[in-house]
C-alpha cells in the first residue's frame, strides 16, 4: 500500500535554488503509486514539475523582485494516486484572476507562466503573509492500459492532464 | 545549458542547446542570439535533442528567434525535441510554426486547454 508522505523544504527565493526543488518535486511523483517501476510516470511527472518551476519562477522575478533573501517554503504531499505541493512566500502578491490568458496564436513571448501551470495542474492561490500557492494533480486510471477495476488494489495508471480537475 | 552555433556549406545555422533553457540560464542564449543576428539569416536549425527543460523564460527567447529570423526574411526550424521540452511546444502551440514536420501534433491532438482554469 502507498504511503502518504510530507516532504517539507525551506529555501532562497533565488533561480539558483530551483533546481533543488524541482528535483525534491521530481522523485516526489514516484511515491504517488505502490510500483512507480511498472507504470509510465513520465507524463504525470514532466506536467508537475514543469508547473511547480513555474510557479518558483514567478516567486523569485515578481514575488521578490530583485531581492535575494527572499524565503520559499515547500512542501510535497504524496498520497496514492496524487501530488500536491504548496509553496508559500513572503513576497509581492499577485491577482491570479487578473492574469489575461495568453492569445498562443500571436506567438507570445511572455506571460505564459500562469497558462502552463493552469494547464498541468489545479491551482489554488491566497495572497498575504505568507502568499500560500496549493498546486495539485491526481494520477488518472487508464482502464484501457489493463488496470484492476480496483484502483486501490492496482495502481496501473497514466497521467493525463486534466485542468479543471479538483484536489479532492 | 550549454550550447553552440555552427554554420554549414550551404549557409544553414545550427543552434544546439543542451540541458536547462530557462530563467537563469536564457539570457546567456539572448546574448548569443543577438550576435548571430547580425549576419545575414537564411535557415536556422535549432537542435534541442539534449535538452532536458524548457520553461516559459526560454520558450520566450526561442519564440524571439523566430520572429526576427522571420522578419529578416529567414526560416527556423525546430528538431530533436522530446520529453519535457516537447510536452511545452506542444502545450503551446509552437509545434504548428517552429518543429519539423515529425513532431507536429495531429489535427486536434494538442494537449493546450483553449480557457485552462
Amino acid at each position: 500500500m502507498v504511503q502518504e508522505a510530507l516532504i517539507r523544504m525551506q529555501m532562497l527565493g533565488v533561480l539558483e535554488h530551483r533546481d533543488v526543488a524541482l528535483r525534491a518535486v521530481s522523485a516526489a511523483c514516484k511515491l504517488v503509486s505502490r510500483r512507480p517501476q511498472r507504470i509510465d510516470l513520465s507524463e504525470f511527472r514532466t506536467q508537475v514539475v514543469s508547473a511547480v518551476g513555474e510557479a518558483f519562477n514567478n516567486i523569485v522575478l515578481h514575488g521578490y523582485a530583485g531581492r535575494d533573501d527572499g524565503v520559499i517554503e515547500l512542501d510535497i504531499e504524496t498520497a496514492p494516486g496524487r501530488i500536491k505541493v504548496e509553496l508559500r512566500d513572503y513576497g509581492e502578491s499577485f491577482d491570479l484572476d487578473a492574469i489575461p490568458v495568453p492569445d498562443l496564436e500571436l506567438l507570445p513571448e511572455s506571460g505564459l507562466g500562469i497558462f502552463i501551470i493552469k494547464a498541468f495542474m489545479h491551482i489554488r492561490y491566497r495572497p498575504g503573509s505568507p502568499n500560500v500557492l496549493i498546486l495539485t494533480k491526481s494520477v488518472v486510471p487508464d482502464r484501457s492500459a489493463g488496470a484492476s477495476p480496483n484502483p486501490s488494489e492496482d495502481d496501473s495508471a497514466s497521467a493525463t492532464p486534466n485542468p479543471s480537475e479538483g484536489d479532492s | 545549458m550549454t550550447f553552440s552555433i555552427s554554420i554549414n556549406e550551404a549557409g544553414v545555422i545550427r543552434l544546439s542547446i543542451e540541458g536547462e533553457l530557462d530563467a537563469m540560464t536564457v539570457s546567456d542564449l539572448r546574448l548569443e542570439i543577438e550576435k548571430m543576428l547580425m549576419r545575414p539569416i537564411g535557415r536556422v536549425e535549432v537542435d534541442l535533442a539534449q535538452l532536458r527543460m524548457l520553461d516559459s523564460s526560454g520558450v520566450g527567447a526561442l519564440v524571439s528567434l523566430y520572429k526576427q529570423v522571420r522578419a529578416r526574411g529567414g526560416e527556423v526550424v525546430v528538431v530533436g525535441l522530446r520529453d519535457q521540452p516537447l510536452a511545452i511546444f506542444r502545450l503551446l502551440r509552437l509545434d504548428r510554426v517552429m518543429v519539423g514536420a515529425e513532431l507536429k501534433a495531429p489535427a486536434g491532438g494538442t494537449t493546450a486547454p483553449k480557457h485552462p482554469g
